[in-house]
């Protein structure tokens, strides 16, 4: 089953909120080749988040899949291709992404397997503002299905993973939400 | 050093990274880093950063895969320490 995971990076708020540069920050969370990677980068800073949203976005597309939580940024390593696609290995799991850079935020969409768009299966993504979320994939989610907004539910897993429901029936085959600093973002497939 | 005092320094330390008031004015043993303080996951390396400055103790990736509440975090730093 194709499931969809998503991270969305606000540039402003890492600036403030963390320090990449900390002593073990690098050290902690990527791997040998990544931290190669970003030390010889242009721009580190940039590289440092772009790599961070990868894993994240990884990471929320395989708890979909396996139901559990913990935090081993490092199991995940990133390979970037061009046009800021690229890869993310965790164990037997490989997982496609996207990504987005503006100068404003960084936002990854990841994929266990390529989804294409077809009659069994619609993707969607976007991004907003935090406390918008919500609503905008409700609003999204009646458009395509002519379901009311009012009678979209939103509920979560036991491991807390969002999911959209229409009178107990499951609308959101795979659902990722995001939040950072100023920006909510969204990935799910119908 | 007593659970309590860890779990009172722990509590100094997650601060500065909560975005639920309410769900820190609550904290406890049970309490979640990402589910209840709403703490961002790229601030969770800063907390275990910050664990080991304070306690002087090194994480592992095995134990710092763990630490997403305050009882794990707990029982890690209290076995670092005991070590």
């Amino acid at each position: 089953m194709p499931k969809i995971g998503n991270d969305i990076v606000d540039l402003n708020f890492a600036k403030t909120q963390s320090n990449w540069e900390r002593s073990g920050f690098l050290e902690k969370q990527f791997t040998i080749k990544e931290q190669q990677e970003i030390c010889n980068s242009e721009n580190p800073f940039l590289k440092v988040w772009q790599f961070w949203s990868m894993k994240e976005a990884a990471y929320k597309c395989y708890t979909q899949k396996e139901e559990k939580r913990f935090f081993a940024p490092q199991k995940f390593e990133c390979t970037l291709k061009e046009n800021h696609f690229g890869n993310v290995i965790f164990e037997d799991y490989k997982f496609y992404t996207k990504t987005t850079i503006t100068s404003f935020y960084i936002h990854t969409v990841a994929e266990n397997l390529f989804i294409k768009n077809s009659n069994k299966i619609r993707k969607f993504s976007g991004i907003g503002s935090p406390n918008l979320i919500d609503n905008n994939i409700k609003l999204k989610i009646a458009e395509k299905t002519g379901i009311s907004f009012l009678e979209i539910e939103k509920k979560k897993t036991k491991i807390g993973a969002p999911l959209f429901n229409y009178q107990e029936k499951v609308l959101t085959k795979s659902c990722s939400i995001s939040h950072h600093g100023n920006y909510g973002a969204f990935a799910f497939t119908l | 050093m007593t659970k309590q005092e860890i779990i009172q320094k722990l509590t100094s330390i997650v601060k500065p990274y909560i975005q639920n008031e309410e769900g820190f004015k609550n904290i406890s043993e049970n309490t979640d880093f990402i589910n209840d303080l709403e703490i961002n996951s790229a601030n969770l390396v800063d907390i275990i950063l910050d664990v080991e400055d304070e306690f002087k103790i090194h994480i592992d990736n095995d134990s710092m895969e763990k630490m997403m509440s305050v009882k794990e975090t707990v029982a890690i730093i209290q076995a670092k320490m005991n070590a």
